[in-house]
């Protein structure tokens, strides 16, 4: 098979670097310089960030990390997206309590008094990203894929009992 | 501990080698570079009463004294990955770059691609490829969790990959894991020679084709966690009959315990080189069992 065929066929479909770095930098105020030499690709409603300028001629399952999703105008960043680089968001960023967090990590939703813009905001405890939340209307709800949520039973060693 | 009887006479002080092997692993970690650093790590476990000691060996390895890991918010967050120590000497032999290209080919479900993607602190590119479905989804979710944004997840035979070249390539060999005992006893149940003897047929060619697409001066790295010669030094002494111009390099890792590879078993020659590959026992390090061998391409 050419090179041309194989990257023809592929789903991933390169996305305008600046477009995507941009949505970023409006909604949390993450510096553009942090995704310097990532590239973007969106397969379906997927965005993804690579390391390379260009997907390798293979047949990929995936390309690098879930960045974000895209429903018509309305996107959402992954937790794992903003636990790499959530830290060095400037707004729509909340540190959480020990309760508050505890609750978060169960993945409930909990009212929460923050100067947040109603959306998806990054929540983090203690200063280390926790994941996405949705914020709307004094309320907090969080958006931790199930399969990462610890119930409140298996907690106890979990929260760090310097926080409180 | 049926079929271990037959190892007595190439595993030192065998008694102590029974009794580790009837004990139940530590719980150890490897903490991830890719989204927080040691010390920092290190003092918020220690700030959790999370009862933590680093490796002797490798200052990225951590024994917990404690039930269940995945509990941790550490866990969550990316910050470690749950691993067994002994399955983090693959990456430190294979010693991947930043900027290097690196194929894991048999992958899943993902601790040392993990791994591999923090050495190369997420920048070049790292395929990691396994053909089964239902192992790439835990392949996916650990890279997820780690951060790695150099991986492309591929899932390719590993016997026919494509062409391409790449600096390393981990063979992280399926095998009959009676290394593994000390997590789960009913491997050693099922170990039987025909199952080795299978699983060789499959091993050859993974490892042969590693050689192949390895550069010019590239690394092959082959591991196993069993302790059948038929699926360790028997394979690697088969494929480097197989490929012209590679040479096997002594596996060395600072502070750990090994045996060499063995010359011969059971009246098959392997060759003197073979003892520049690594045998790990349990009762050596106190970890599972483990094979590696470094090929390099001239």
């Amino acid at each position: 098979m050419s090179q041309s065929s194989l990257k023809n066929r592929s789903p991933f479909q390169p996305l305008d670097w600046a477009e995507v770095v941009e949505m970023w930098e409006s909604r949390f105020g993450i510096p553009l310089s942090i995704f310097e030499g990532a590239s973007f690709y969106r397969k379906g409603r997927n965005v993804w960030i690579f390391s390379l300028p260009e997907i390798p001629d293979l047949r990929c399952e995936s390309v690098g990390l879930r960045f974000m999703s895209v429903r018509g105008r309305v996107w959402k960043p992954t937790t794992y997206a903003l636990q790499l680089f959530g830290h060095v968001a400037t707004k729509n960023a909340v540190d959480l309590g020990p309760d508050q967090a505890e609750k978060f990590i169960a993945g409930e939703r909990q009212s929460l008094e923050a100067e947040l813009e109603d959306g998806y905001v990054v929540v983090s405890y203690q200063g280390e990203v926790l994941g996405c939340g949705l914020y709307s209307r004094g309320e907090l709800v969080s958006q931790l894929p199930k399969e990462r949520r610890i119930m409140k039973e298996g907690i106890e060693n979990c929260l760090s009992s310097g926080g409180s | 501990m049926d079929g271990l009887e037959r190892y007595r006479d190439i595993v030192p002080e065998f008694g102590s080698f029974l009794e580790a092997m009837s004990r139940s692993l530590p719980v150890t970690a490897r903490i991830n570079t890719l989204k927080t650093d040691r010390d920092r790590l290190i003092f918020r476990l220690t700030a959790a009463k999370v009862p933590c000691r680093p490796f002797s060996w490798y200052d990225l390895g951590l024994k917990l004294e404690l039930e269940k890991p995945g509990n941790l918010i550490e866990n969550l967050m990316g910050h470690i990955h749950v691993q067994e120590e002994i399955s983090m000497v693959s990456p430190i032999v294979l010693d991947p770059k930043p900027e290097e290209r690196v194929l894991d080919m048999c992958a899943a479900p993902g601790s040392k691609t993990t791994q591999i993607a923090s050495m190369m602190e997420n920048r070049g590119l790292l395929v990691a490829n396994d053909p089964a479905n239902t192992r790439v989804a835990s392949l996916r979710s650990n890279c997820e969790r780690a951060g790695a944004i150099n991986v492309v997840v591929t899932r390719y035979d590993g016997r026919r990959f494509p062409s391409q070249k790449f600096d390393r390539v981990l063979v992280d060999a399926p095998c009959t894991g009676q290394g593994m005992a000390r997590k789960d006893l009913s491997v050693l149940g099922r170990w039987s020679l025909k199952r080795s003897l299978g699983l060789q047929r499959l091993q050859r060619p993974l490892l042969k084709r590693a050689m192949e697409l390895a550069k010019p001066g590239g690394t092959v790295v082959y591991s196993t966690c069993t302790f059948a010669p038929e699926e360790n030094e028997a394979v690697v002494s088969w494929a480097l009959d197989q490929v012209r111009r590679v040479r096997l390099e002594k596996v060395l890792v600072k502070g750990l315990e090994s045996c060499p590879g063995l010359v011969e078993w059971n009246g098959s020659l392997f060759g003197d080189e073979m003892e520049k590959c690594a045998r790990y026992y349990p009762h050596q390090n106190d970890t599972g069992g483990f094979f590696v061998a470094k090929l390099i391409k001239e």
